[in-house]
């Protein structure tokens, strides 16, 4: 099983900024943000020294809670200044990115960092629409020609033209091409029923986030049923699985940082607007069963325990939902106890580590 | 042509509530032998199709382009209702036969449009008489095809499920006459040749003609990749993928086929100068 480090950016709040999406960027302090994103190197670099596989970074707006606006920016920082360790974008946000900008400058990271970029491409959370005006009603759609459109970029050795539904492009030839050929390792992210066929058609990988073992077992498996149909087998490195864990020096310990977590959403968005998302986008799905639209509520703990428990819980999701990579908070995005994650962040590297290699 | 009617299908003025070419006069012209089928509408600078080897079929896509421009759609002598064809040997004498057809409509220069099969008509028509071919539109040709690949076959349903990336959208595909169908099935396999075509590739290097090349990028007949090789050889050529169109482009994503191939045949090689405006609220 390899192991991925979630990069948030982590800007420590101070205890009186607003708590509502979206966050007045009046009350943004620079020095704090500068030290968010000097500690990203810091961290990463330990991570590495730890043996963590790759990095994620993400994409999200308008708040402190994950201060990286940019995937991009992100991973180009970070490139510069990590050597071993992979990164990966899981990010960006496609339908409200230019395609032809994101296969570009995914090729420029993939020249610049041979053979250690990751790329994830997703429809994201409806909130995320509000920051560059999007339609969450044509989200989806935007989203799956995107991603067609990308991986046209990358391979197509001609200039090409896209007459698209929500894309139009007379002339496309990026330059460089990916390092990597076809293109570095990417993934379509998310549960989605529309999600696991783009990935098994395109033979790409699939991130899966937060969802129950249960769940996260059945989009995987709907995934791995759309790649049997497409003629092949994915492996285990094509299943990501995002997740939150408090790991603590022993299980009643881990038990009471979970008793005292915060039960809110760090920057929650007022009732009224998150009734408008919820009504605006009504096409989420698990492998075709019907979810509700997840609007900036907290999200769950999947994995908590002292070292032992959790390597179990590890074997469980290895066995349940096949994931090879499991993407890892230590503690929630938007929280401040940097401390107490660099500690954890340790005893995963020294405890817990070494012992899921084999899973 | 007329650039003042949108290229909206479904529109108030009942054109999606009619079968597709609802619009189009039947003629005929009298060609080297042939009694030759065609379908005519619109006005305009003359826009000649020619069809793929199911034969002439007229769709959405012709309707659009015939608030435009003089479409004229030949049904190509063996295919549909004519008479067998035991005559024409190669493409090349197809394609003779065809120019001859526009001819003896009165037509010197004109713009060419070719689906699948009929693309690589098309080619070898342009190739022959580039000084009457204004622009060249190839919809999915089949000029190129990967080695040992068959145009499709069988029932209505196998053949919607080749053709179109989403059949379940479009109305089911009429059932073929049997003996429609083998007379066409002995002309294409004779005619069509073989899978990279020497001759005519080389005539393509030097063919100036502006030529734009759509495939649809759920294209089941022939893989969209092939797009590079038209890209490669003709001097003066324009790919353009339709996104989520199969093969039969005209009919899954008409008002997309149509825009760009207007504006194509509009501005040539100037199409990829943008002129979407993008201003909200002046």
């Amino acid at each position: 099983m390899k192991v991925s480090y979630f990069e948030t950016g982590r800007y420590v709040s101070p205890p009186d900024l607003p708590r509502e999406w979206p966050v007045p960027a009046g009350s943004y302090n620079p020095e704090t943000g500068a030290e968010a994103y000097r500690g990203m190197v810091e961290r990463v670099r330990f991570v590495e020294e730890l043996g963590f596989d790759w990095v994620s970074v993400s994409e999200h707006h308008y708040s402190p809670r994950i201060l990286t606006p940019s995937p991009v920016v992100s991973a180009a920082y970070l490139a510069a200044r990590v050597d071993k360790i992979k990164i990966a974008m899981l990010g960006p946000i496609v339908p409200v990115s230019n395609p032809i900008r994101v296969a570009e400058e995914v090729a420029m990271l993939d020249t610049m960092a041979p053979g250690r970029i990751v790329v994830g491409l997703l429809r994201g959370t409806t909130n995320e629409y509000l920051s560059y005006d999007l339609n969450p009603k044509e989200s989806r759609e935007r989203t799956d020609e995107g991603m067609e459109l990308i991986l046209k970029a990358w391979t197509e050795p001609q200039p090409f033209g896209w007459q698209g539904r929500y894309f139009q492009y007379r002339t496309v030839s990026v330059w460089p091409r990916p390092q990597s050929q076809p293109h570095p390792p990417t993934y379509a992210l998310g549960t989605s029923a529309e999600a696991g066929e783009f990935a098994a058609r395109h033979r790409l990988g699939i991130g899966l986030s937060y969802g129950t073992f249960e769940l996260m077992a059945k989009s995987a498996n709907y995934y791995r049923e759309q790649c049997a149909r497409y003629g092949w087998e994915p492996g285990p490195d094509d299943i990501i699985y995002r997740a939150n864990m408090i790991l603590a020096e022993t299980d009643d310990a881990a038990e009471e940082a979970l008793r005292r977590r915060d039960r809110q959403a760090p920057f929650p968005i007022r009732g009224g607007l998150r009734d408008a998302l919820l009504q605006s986008d009504t096409t989420r799905n698990i492998a075709g069963e019907r979810r509700p639209a997840n609007v900036g509520g907290v999200l769950p703990i999947s994995f908590c325990g002292g070292p032992d428990r959790v390597v179990e819980q590890l074997r469980q999701c290895r066995e349940e939902v096949g994931a090879g990579v499991v993407d890892l908070s230590l503690q929630d995005p938007g929280t401040g106890n940097l401390a107490g994650m660099m500690h954890a962040l340790e005893l995963f590297g020294k405890k817990v580590l070494p012992r899921i290699r084999d899973l | 042509m007329s650039k003042k009617a949108p290229i909206v299908a479904q529109t108030q003025d009942g054109l999606n509530s009619e079968a597709p070419g609802a619009a189009f006069r039947e003629c005929f012209i009298e060609v080297d032998g042939f009694r030759i089928r065609y379908m005519e509408a619109g006005q305009g600078t003359p826009l000649v199709h020619l069809h793929g080897a199911g034969g002439m079929r007229l769709t959405p896509g012709h309707d659009l382009l015939s608030r435009h421009c003089r479409v004229i759609a030949f049904e190509m002598p063996g295919f549909g209702s004519s008479p067998e064809n035991t005559r024409t040997r190669t493409m090349a004498e197809l394609a003779a036969t065809m120019a001859t057809a526009v001819s003896n409509l009165g037509i010197d220069n004109f713009n060419l449009m070719g689906t699948s099969f009929g693309g690589k008509v098309a080619l070898w028509l342009a190739v022959q008489q580039p000084e009457r071919v204004e622009a060249l539109v190839l919809e999915a040709p089949a000029a190129i095809r990967p080695t040992g690949s068959e145009p499709p076959s069988g029932s209505p349903e196998e053949m919607a499920r080749r053709l179109y990336a989403h059949p379940e959208r479009l109305s089911a595909l009429p059932v073929p006459d049997p003996a429609v169908q083998a007379k066409t099935r002995a002309l294409v396999a004779r005619l069509r040749g073989p899978d990279r075509d020497a001759d005519l590739e080389s005539r393509m290097r030097r063919l100036p003609t502006p030529t734009l090349v759509l495939f649809g990028t759920l294209d089941r007949v022939i893989p969209p990749e092939m797009g590079r090789f038209y890209k490669e050889l003709l001097p003066n050529c324009h790919l353009v993928f339709v996104y989520d169109a199969g093969h039969a482009i005209g009919t899954e994503r008409p008002e997309a086929f149509t825009e760009v191939t207007l504006d194509f045949l509009e501005r040539r090689e100037a199409f990829v100068v943008s002129r979407t405006k993008t201003v909200i609220h002046p």
